[in-house]
């Protein structure tokens, strides 16, 4: 594709996982890859620059609020949206349908596209292939999603699922046909089947034939058991060829994250991590720690030891704040500057997690990395939860047995 | 600049007033205010003022890079409140640990850039009036749990403890619009007398040599007072005790400079909350030297962005100063350009012309309109990040025009006359909806902070989004 290059760096001998340099028109991003969520092109009160800090060369914007607002218009006039938001690296898009349908209850789904209420007015708007594949070259982004039929993995209707599968496919035709700029905005197709593995084969074998530069997974981060999530993972992964990068959509928990990099997975993004900040909540290596409990109050450590992100590192060091828990605490809930710290230190600990597995797989280490990570989240192994423990063992990690 | 090393030493604060008035006392001044391991102080300027020790939606990494700002004005109510569960606690900031990196409680607790002059006073600024007033030995202060009792002898403890270079001793104040009559006025004036009296017995004894008092100077008349600010002079002065004055109402300067002429080479701070520049310029002119400026805050949160400078520009007509102007009539210029305003739209200019701020030189209108209309709490931020920037830029301009030679003077009240001309006398009110008040401090204000801003925009089931909707819950 002229607007993207995948290069393998190293693959690991005994999982799926592999270290990979995707190269797109904004530069260069190393996978395996988080990338925060920045909704409405800003990523929750940290600045472009902040965001840049924390390593980030690749972050997500939403299509359907950049379509609400700013609104199409203004995108064009302003010249997209990196001009927008003063990014200069990567941007995804979604295609602007899953929010909609998340979003907006009453939101249905005929051939033609995704009929919704205009939260405005309420007067009747329709999403389509087309309109969305407009909206995100309006955009810009770097990589754009196709508009898929989106139902949840959990739906017990066999023949409302395949419909989906079969539109998304269809869906896909169209979106290609309407992509005004493929030398320099990326499509990717979307792998749909719910959790109907031989369904999920089929989807990816149609949407194969479609060559499209990158392929992601989706309709997941929903109700479906973990297990089930896996082995969704797992089959898709296995069909998919090694030079193309491979995005898990909507996926953020760390243990997810390991998992699924595991699997074979490169590209996650999830609002998780900046939302639960704004919630007083910090992601450490020790599991989450709500920093509005009283037991922080007067805790002068860093908000989490070891971490490298400006809050925490050594304040003897280089652009280091020095920010401790008790600050955190004091201001929850209360100052926007408590929340922005925690969204910095969370992206920052999503990133350096992905670093970690990245460099792991480089120096063919990532066994251990894995057991490492998951002997530090939980007190013994016995606590492990099972589904991660038997995901594992299906690509050759014993997380039990040392 | 850099941070002062000369009095790291002695820990003294320098005050050094480089360009007096020829006028006498009260009238403007230059100077330059120091303190050991801060960067120095020229004067005219300001600091900011914080809520909970934060600059409002600016991260201690974001204050240091991207703001000129000198000086933060803390409030100890901000820190001392006393949850129901544990109302026993010892406030965490008086157990803060120092480090290399930040030499006091106060800016360790806060992670505020060690460069950064700290004040610290009982109340915020502006303070919320409390329904239960001040007794002979107390002050009662506005907490994120309620109002409570602060004992002036409380309040000078966690001053000994938290070292901030400048503090202000307890003063009785109503913090009511309303000026108090004569009997209330002269208890205030005989209560903040003897709690400075009680002030400078205790501070005398400790080994805070760190610690400098600006005295207040209640905003009742000269006549009420003058027992209490005679008392500064005579007996606080010689012993270099009382290192300024902390000033609720400049108008008292001229009196002050008349029959208390001994205290005139003190700095003056001002805490009077100048509601627009032309107030600053006009407390400027009575001879104050450093202000605390609330209104940029709440200009920050009414989605403006402050548009004017000193000198004003020669030609009013120019096409900069009717490009932020609502109108092309040629009248005077606003002092804040609207960001929520549909015309921003799809601009791509700075949000004012040469200005060099982080904002400015990274993003441009259209996108700051966005994050507003979005309600993005980076909109915020990057208008604080401008507004600190021109008001930098205000008193670099004041500083620059008094210290033009001694042949030119008049051209600082030439000036100031023309920025009168210049500029609209009030900032617009700004159509954009603030952000969520944030907590507790606006609860007692009329109440009617809550109500601003319309609800959140609705889901089709009727239920409010939920979603990222950028805001923290209150
Ligand atoms: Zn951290
Ligand atoms: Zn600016």
């Amino acid at each position: 594709s002229p607007a993207l290059t995948f290069e393998l760096v190293a693959r690991c001998p005994v999982t799926r996982a592999r270290a990979s340099i995707l190269t797109l028109p904004h530069g260069a991003v190393n996978l395996p890859i988080f990338m925060p969520v920045a909704t409405q092109a800003s990523l929750k009160g940290l600045t472009p620059e902040q965001l840049e800090a924390t390593g980030c060369r690749l972050c997500l914007n939403n299509t359907y609020h950049l379509g609400l607002k700013p609104g199409q218009e203004v995108l064009d006039a302003v010249g997209g949206a990196h001009k927008l938001q003063g990014w200069n690296h990567n941007i995804l898009t979604d295609s602007g349908g899953f929010q909609m349908v998340s979003l907006l209850k009453l939101a249905n789904i005929t051939e033609e596209g995704v009929r919704f209420l205009s939260p405005h007015d309420g007067s009747p708007m329709l999403l389509t292939p087309e309109h969305s594949m407009s909206l995100q070259n309006s955009i810009g982004s770097d990589i754009m999603m196709q508009l898929d039929d989106v139902l949840v993995t959990t739906s017990p209707d066999k023949a409302r699922m395949r419909e989906a599968m079969e539109r998304s496919v269809r869906w896909l035709d169209r979106c290609i046909a309407a992509h005004k700029n493929p030398d320099t905005q990326n499509l990717f197709c979307i792998i749909q089947g719910g959790l109907d593995l031989d369904m999920r084969r089929e989807c990816c074998r149609e949407m194969l034939a479609r060559n499209t530069p990158g392929i992601a997974i989706g309709g997941l981060s929903g109700g479906e058991a973990k297990d089930d999530f896996c082995k969704v993972v797992a089959a898709c992964t296995e069909l998919l060829p090694d030079l193309k990068p491979r995005y898990v959509m909507g996926i953020g928990y760390p243990e997810d994250l390991v998992v699924s990099v595991a699997l074979g997975a490169d590209m996650f993004d999830c609002v998780w991590p900046t939302r639960t900040a704004r919630f007083g909540n910090a992601i450490t290596k020790h599991g989450m720690l709500n920093m509005k409990r009283e037991m922080y109050a007067a805790d002068f450590g860093p908000i989490e030891e070891g971490c490298g992100c400006p809050c925490c590192r050594p304040t003897e060091e280089e652009g280091a704040m020095g920010i401790t828990r008790a600050f955190v605490h004091h201001n929850a809930a209360k100052e926007t500057v408590a929340a922005h710290l925690l969204t910095l230190h969370n992206v920052w600990y999503q990133l350096d997690l992905m670093r970690q597995a990245r460099q792991a797989i480089i120096e063919d280490r990532f066994p251990a990395f894995v057991k490492g990570f998951f002997g530090n989240l939980y007190p013994d192994r016995n606590s492990y939860p099972t589904w991660a423990v038997d995901a594992l063992r299906g690509v050759g990690i014993d997380l039990i047995q040392t | 600049m850099t941070v002062d090393n000369q009095n790291l030493e002695s820990g003294a604060m320098r005050f050094e007033v480089i360009k007096a008035a020829l006028k006498g006392g009260a009238a403007a001044r230059l100077g330059r205010l120091a303190f050991a391991r801060r960067l120095p102080i020229d004067t005219p300027n300001y600091m900011g003022v914080t809520s909970r020790g934060a600059l409002p939606h600016l991260t201690p990494d974001n204050v240091s890079k991207h703001l000129e700002t000198t000086g933060a004005y803390m409030a100890l109510e901000d820190f001392i409140e006393r949850p129901q569960q544990y109302a026993k606690r010892t406030p965490p900031i008086y157990e803060t640990p120092t480090t290399t990196k930040h030499n006091t409680r106060l800016h360790s607790f806060t992670a505020l850039p060690q460069s950064v002059t700290t004040v610290l006073s009982a109340r915020r600024l502006p303070a919320v009036a409390s329904p239960m007033g001040n007794t002979n030995a107390s002050v009662s202060v506005f907490t994120s749990t309620g109002f409570q009792v602060l004992t002036t002898k409380e309040y000078l403890s966690a001053v000994k403890t938290l070292t901030p270079d400048i503090a202000i001793p307890p003063a009785d104040l109503t913090h009511s619009p309303i000026t108090p009559n004569s009997k209330r006025a002269l208890r205030m004036a005989e209560r903040t007398d003897e709690w400075v009296v009680d002030w400078f017995s205790e501070l005398s004894d400790s080994n805070n040599p760190r610690i400098s008092t600006f005295a207040p100077v209640l905003p009742v008349s000269y006549s009420i007072q003058w027992e209490y600010i005679s008392r500064l002079a005579e007996d606080y002065l010689p012993t270099s005790q009382l290192s300024g004055l902390a000033i609720y109402d400049a108008d008292l300067l001229p009196d002050l400079a008349e029959h208390c002429a001994a205290l005139v080479p003190l700095p003056r701070l001002s805490l009077a909350d100048p509601p627009t520049p032309h107030h600053i310029l006009r407390q400027i002119t009575l001879g104050i030297d450093l202000f605390a400026l609330p209104f940029i805050n709440t200009i920050s949160d009414a989605g403006l962005a402050l548009s004017f400078t000193f000198p004003p520009p020669t030609t009013t007509n120019t096409s900069s100063v009717s490009e932020s102007s609502s109108s092309c009539t040629g009248g005077p210029s606003p002092l804040a350009i609207d960001l929520s305003l549909p015309a921003h739209a799809t601009s791509l200019l700075p949000l004012t012309p040469n200005c060099t701020c982080y904002a400015c030189t990274s993003h441009h209108r259209a996108y700051i309109h966005h994050l507003l209309s979005a309600r993005e709490m980076l909109g915020w931020t990057l208008l604080q990040i401008h507004n600190h920037a021109i008001m930098s830029a205000f008193f670099a301009g004041v500083r620059s025009m008094l210290a033009q030679g001694v042949a030119q003077e008049g051209n600082f009240d030439e000036a100031v006359r023309r920025f009168t001309l210049a500029y609209e006398p009030e900032f617009p009110e700004g159509v954009g909806q603030r952000p969520r008040a944030r907590g507790y401090q606006y609860k007692s204000v009329g109440g009617g902070e809550g109500r601003r801003n319309k609800p959140a925009w609705s889901k089709l089931d009727g239920k409010a989004q939920d979603e990222e909707d950028g805001r923290i819950e209150a």
